[in-house]
């Protein structure tokens, strides 16, 4: 097997297998793909499994590049039909659910019927949202009952690597969805076969199998039959200026995976996981707790460490590809949309004085170390059409304004209205409110009318927002592709509750761009449509946005990767591997 | 004969017991527990798709249709799959010895050592060693068990500290990695049980102590040792037996959910509390029906042991 | 023997017992301190953001401040208040509710109505104690009191049954008999004649349940069951799990400390109630 070399002699392992130990801080649900809808499943599922297409391993900002797929689709030229061709030869792992017990071959059947998969109800499915309305024959094959033996007019094998994709109207981000865990392709036997066992027993063709799964932890073995697709650097996005520390020339045309185990654990405790990664021979990254960063960085500006720490450690500063943010509801009349448009009016101006009076640098101090990258409007840095030259006063605190905006407004200490603000359970969660009640306090709020609403759970909370219960929603997002149209949907009118605009924001001007943009391929155009919406949505005082966060992965020396979990998770997994012997002096790749 | 007729009868009789807990469990952990719904919709959800989950779940069905359906999962023992799709009964086979394992040494530890501490307490009753331990037992009692947690973590498995254990995790597939992992556990569920075995070992102890059978026996120059094992350690037996039976279900079941939540530790009380909060309603009806079926073998198990150690106690 | 002179020679006992007097004596000092915060003569500014993130202790923060810059030593002080509020809520209406249900099952022992109260008894011990009140927590979403309904729903039954086994030796008392005899009402009777001959260890039992609900208050906030409403030394130490490893460890320290203090002296003080209370010993 060509550039997988074994370690001359056994580590301080109990075996001279190659071992990569990550952590992260939860763990998946279930494995999945039909429900892998959160980052944690997703870590799992695209090493598991096959996507069409991935990302680029080092290119930021983030870039697709073809996986299982042959290349990028032929595009009609009306947009509407795409045609994909997938790389002849790649095998599902070998399991008992294959006849023989050997895995036959991945074909474009296997797409057609994981997509399927998502449009038939008794799977409770998570990934329906990225097709329904837009891939043709799918409402209509649910309808008739999902029967899997039934065609879907808009997806046709045309043989065994071809698949062809007939839309209602153009999609310019189908690509990207098909690089998502939830298009995964997943073989028919081993679902008939496990049922809802799928969950804890992936059947794919990806770079690991499984070998366990409980709570605490996912254990991966390489794919011994994962093709052999040689690293090209170049292509991977490679900056020798900003990535040569971390040695991954390395890798450098040898074929992935790397490592013959990988092991996910899930630690909920930051501190046990700084603990756990400090050890030595427990987890081999982490991401860097808040409460460590004054210890461990010797500089937040840029982000360097400590000397004791520099000579363990590799570090990177990731930017978050998302954000937190808290929308209004519009629904309430207190301070939304009202039937007296004098009121409106002054709700607005309610609305601007929150707004104002919200501390994003004192958040950003408190909980983020100051590393966080706070923005105006809801579209993120991390998107290629983020807007540098918006208005920053968004996002500047002005106490004194807001109590003059409020005072202009008629509003008074008895005549506001009480601000509910809603979380979940939790000692963060509860002081994020004492804080926000602190600065509503400043700015003539009686603290008695800011008042915390708690529910018990992720899935009680995701009922009052889908219900249209909460006045605020705080939440954050994070970018299933990156594309700004991802986090603009939040607030496009016909995805109003219990779609995902929880704020129910309607306006005329922001839909009409957003349609006419969502059909456009990647232009100047559309990213000054994009920046044209985000303006809108920060002209009405419709949400207090926003901040996205600087992830610091530390991972030990005898890793060679660029670790990142943005996105899709756990993407770059395969290309992680390990300084050949720990034990030995780390060769010149270390700084 | 006896005896089997009258466990049968103690089975026959422990149904209501077994109708109660899971009538009662049914209600606050599945029926007003969380919604599951909004856990599983994806991220743009339609009217149509909140129905349809919930329809899946069975939310929609009456307090009544659901309940009778979990007894005929009792029955069969069949509880279906977990939200991850592992089926549950295999999730408490992986689990519950998990549990069993991670706290069986320290909960033996907290017996033992108690109940050395209580007879050195005992023996010299009234004296300056009896006070000191009684005043440690104390303050031992006062701790919270999370503070204690903390604090040996820090102590013992952080870089601050000894460093000497892991800090989290499991692993007990050789005897060696057993041990550095249930250490620090151990350490932690002794120290928060000392105190409270001390006090109760030495209660029983002092009473029994002061009988008159024992005072006329001593009267009489008997050895210590005989005294203390023919008239005192027999008959604190049955408070002993109640106390250590009735802590099995809470062992087996409840787990040491604060111990496998802090270290990370995938035992069944961890993964009980997983599925109230996320309302995973088939691992919560297994749990909740072991439970009881649990709780009525230990009082029926009781009951025959009080018998093996005072004849004088009658079956009814 | 009458109850008077029970209370009469046990309080005499109490006030020999020189550790137990200085127990009371701190727990005292604590109420004071719970009693300043609920007439807001101190502490009322625990919610104000009154510094920076984590300062070091000084003369304008005696404890330092917290994440978010609120002042720790108000902050420990306020739950003060909290954790008498918990403890005296649980404890009262946990004793209450033993008292009633294991007195009306002990009277009427052998009746359905005993049967009753001994299965929802059996119920409740049967199911594991942190998952009941995680489940009757969750099951009662957001109230504002799920935390200590939960823990009242399971602290009776142990005074419940000591109260019934107490009752059904009582019942049998001559004055029992002839207050039945001249036809006084049962629940009087209850109330009036057989209640009150048990109040010594209801008061045991209340002081017990007291440090109880402390401590699970402790364990139930960094479940997340904890109070909805205020600041409590619980959620300070669940605050500080995230601290202490990275040498933070003001919050910790003050609460943990805190705590101890108050829950130490109240068992001191309830192991010097049993003792003065335990009638073998007086007699």
């Amino acid at each position: 097997m060509a550039g997988c070399q074994p370690p001359a002699e056994a580590g301080r392992g109990r075996s001279d297998l190659k071992v990569y130990r990550h952590s992260l801080d939860q763990g998946p649900t279930t494995l999945d793909p039909v429900q892998g809808a959160n980052v944690y499943a997703n870590f799992v599922i695209v090493n598991a499994y096959d996507t069409l297409y991935s990302y680029k391993y080092l290119a930021r900002p983030y870039e697709l590049k073809p996986n299982l797929a042959a290349g990028f689709p032929e595009i009609s030229p009306d947009g509407l039909v795409y045609r994909f061709r997938l790389k002849p030869g790649v095998r599902f792992v070998d399991d008992p659910c294959f006849p023989g017990g050997r895995g036959r071959e991945v074909v474009a059947e296997d797409l057609i019927y994981s997509i399927k998969r998502h449009f038939d109800p008794r799977n409770q499915p998570q990934g329906a949202w990225l097709w329904q309305g837009r891939i043709a024959g799918l409402e209509e094959w649910k309808a008739a009952g999902s029967d899997y033996d039934q065609p879907v007019s808009g997806l046709e094998a045309l043989d065994d690597h071809t698949l062809e994709v007939r839309l209602l109207q153009p999609y310019p981000q189908l690509v990207a969805t098909f690089a998502q865990g939830f298009s995964a392709l997943v073989p028919r036997e081993a679902v008939e076969k496990y049922g809802k066992g799928l969950g804890v027993r992936p059947v794919g063709s990806g770079p690991f199998r499984l070998i366990s799964y409980d709570t605490a932890r996912v254990v991966m073995e390489r794919n011994p039959h994962y093709r052999q697709e040689p690293v090209d650097l170049a292509a991977e996005g490679y900056d020798p200026a900003t990535q040569a520390f971390s040695g991954v020339e390395a890798i450098q045309g040898r074929s992935p995976p790397f490592v013959d185990r990988l092991e996910f654990n899930f630690i909920n405790e930051p501190s046990a996981s700084w603990s756990s990664f400090t050890k030595g021979d427990e987890i081999q990254l982490t991401v860097l707790p808040v409460e460590q960063v004054d210890r461990v960085l010797a500089s937040k500006h840029p982000v360097t460490l400590r000397p004791e720490y520099a000579s363990k450690y590799h570090l990177y500063a990731g930017l978050e590809a998302g954000f937190i943010f808290t929308a209004f509801n519009m629904d309430f009349p207190e301070f939304g949309y009202n039937e007296d448009p004098e009121r409106e009016r002054r709700n607005k101006a309610l609305r601007c004085a929150i707004i104002k009076g919200y501390d994003w640098q004192g958040r950003n101090d408190s909980w983020y170390n100051g590393l966080g990258e706070i923005f105006p409007g809801i579209i993120v840095p991390a998107s290629p059409e983020f807007d540098p030259t918006l208005s920053r006063a968004s996002i500047t605190r002005d106490v004194a304004g807001a109590r003059r905006l409020l005072a202009e407004n008629g509003w008074t200490a008895e005549n506001l209205p009480e601000l509910v603000y809603g979380t979940t359970t939790g000692t963060t969660e509860r002081l994020f409110f004492e804080q926000f009640r602190a600065w509503m306090h400043a700015i003539g709020y009686p603290r008695e009318k800011v008042v915390q609403k708690t529910y018990a759970t992720f899935g009680d909370i995701s009922r009052a927002w889908k219900r249209n219960q909460l006045p605020l929603v705080a939440k954050g997002w994070g970018l299933d592709y990156p594309d700004a149209e991802n986090t603009l949907q939040l607030f496009y009118g016909p995805n109003g509750s219990p779609g995902s605009n929880d704020a129910n924001w309607e306006n005329a001007e922001f839909d009409r761009l957003y349609r006419e943009a969502a059909v456009m391929l990647p232009s100047e155009e559309r990213t000054r449509l994009y920046r044209e919406m985000n303006r809108l949505v920060v002209d009405d005082c419709v949400a207090i946005t926003g901040l996205s966060r600087t992830r610091i992965y530390l991972w030990h020396k005898d890793v060679i990767a660029i670790p990142d979990r943005e996105i899709l998770g756990g993407f770059w997994l395969k290309y992680v591997d390990l300084v050949p012997d720990a034990a030995a002096p780390a060769p010149a790749t270390g700084t | 004969m006896e005896l089997l007729q009258y466990s049968l009868r103690k089975l026959l009789g422990g149904i209501p017991l077994v109708i109660g807990v899971t009538l009662v469990s049914f209600a606050l952990m599945v029926y007003f527990g969380p919604d599951q719904t909004y856990l599983l919709l994806g991220k743009n959800p339609t009217p149509e798709q909140i129905l349809e989950v919930r329809q899946q779940l069975g939310y929609d069905q009456p307090f009544i249709t659901r309940y009778l359906g979990f007894l005929r999962e009792i029955v069969t023992l069949d509880f279906g799959a977990a939200s991850t799709g592992e089926p549950v009964m295999d999730l408490l086979a992986k689990t519950m010895p998990v549990s069993l394992i991670l706290i069986l040494p320290g909960f033996i530890l907290g017996h033992v050592v108690g109940l050395m501490m209580a007879l050195a307490a005992a023996y010299w009753r009234g004296r300056w060693l009896d006070k000191l331990i009684m005043a440690i037992a104390v303050v031992g009692m006062s701790i919270s068990f999370l503070i204690v947690i903390i604090g040996f973590q820090i102590l013992l498995s952080s870089s601050d500290g000894l460093d000497l254990f892991p800090v989290r995790g499991w692993n007990a597939s050789t005897f060696a990695d057993y041990l550095t992992y249930v250490t620090v556990p151990t350490l932690a569920t002794m120290f928060v049980a000392v105190g409270y075995e001390t006090r109760f070992y030495r209660s029983i102890l002092v009473e029994e102590m002061s009988r008159d059978h024992v005072r006329t026996a001593r009267a009489f120059g008997l050895p210590e040792s005989r005294i203390f094992v023919r008239n005192i350690l027999k008959n604190c037996l049955i408070p002993i037996i109640t106390r250590i039976m009735f802590s099995i279900p809470q062992v087996a079941i409840g787990g040491a959910l604060l111990i496998e939540s802090y270290f990370g530790i995938p035992g069944v009380g961890k993964a009980t509390y997983e599925a109230i909060v996320t309302g995973d309603q088939p691992v919560l009806k297994a749990v909740v029906s072991l439970t009881a079926i649990l709780f009525v073998l230990v009082v029926i198990l009781t009951d025959i042991l009080y018998r093996a150690v005072d004849p004088r106690v009658t079956l009814k | 023997m009458s109850a008077g002179s029970l209370w009469g020679k046990a309080a005499r006992k109490f006030a020999r017992d020189r550790l137990g007097m200085l127990a009371l004596a701190v727990v005292a000092g604590y109420f004071l301190v719970a009693v300043g915060v609920w007439f807001g003569w101190w502490a009322s500014g625990w919610p104000d953001l009154t510094g920076s993130k984590w300062e070091p202790v000084s003369a304008s923060h005696w404890f330092g401040t917290n994440v978010i810059g609120q002042d720790i030593f108000d902050r420990a002080i306020y739950s003060t208040a909290t954790a008498f509020e918990v403890g005296l809520v649980v404890a009262l209406a946990a004793t209450a509710l033993g008292a009633v249900l294991g007195a009306f099952a002990g009277f009427f022992a052998g009746s359905w109505i005993d049967d009753l109260i001994v299965w929802v008894m059996g119920v409740l011990d049967a199911i594991p104690f942190y998952l009941f009140v995680a489940a009757v927590a969750f099951a009662l979403a957001g109230n504002d009191w799920s935390m200590h309904a939960a823990m009242i729903a399971t602290f009776w039954v142990g005074t419940g049954r000591l109260i019934r086994g107490e009752v059904i030796k009582l019942r049998g008392m001559e004055y029992v008999e002839a207050a039945h005899s001249i036809g006084v009402p049962e629940t009087t009777i209850i109330f009036r004649h057989i209640l009150p001959n048990t109040s010594h260890i209801l008061l045991v039992q209340a002081s017990v349940m007291f440090v109880g609900a402390i401590k699970a208050e402790v364990i139930l906030s960094f479940l997340g069951l904890g109070i909805k409403d205020g600041m409590s030394w619980g959620l300070m130490i669940d605050e500080s799990t995230k601290e202490v490893l990275a040498g933070f460890y003001n919050n910790f320290l003050a609460a943990s400390v805190l705590m101890f203090g108050l829950v130490m002296a109240f068992n001191a003080v309830a192991d010097a109630l049993q003792d003065a209370l335990d009638p073998r010993k007086v007699s």
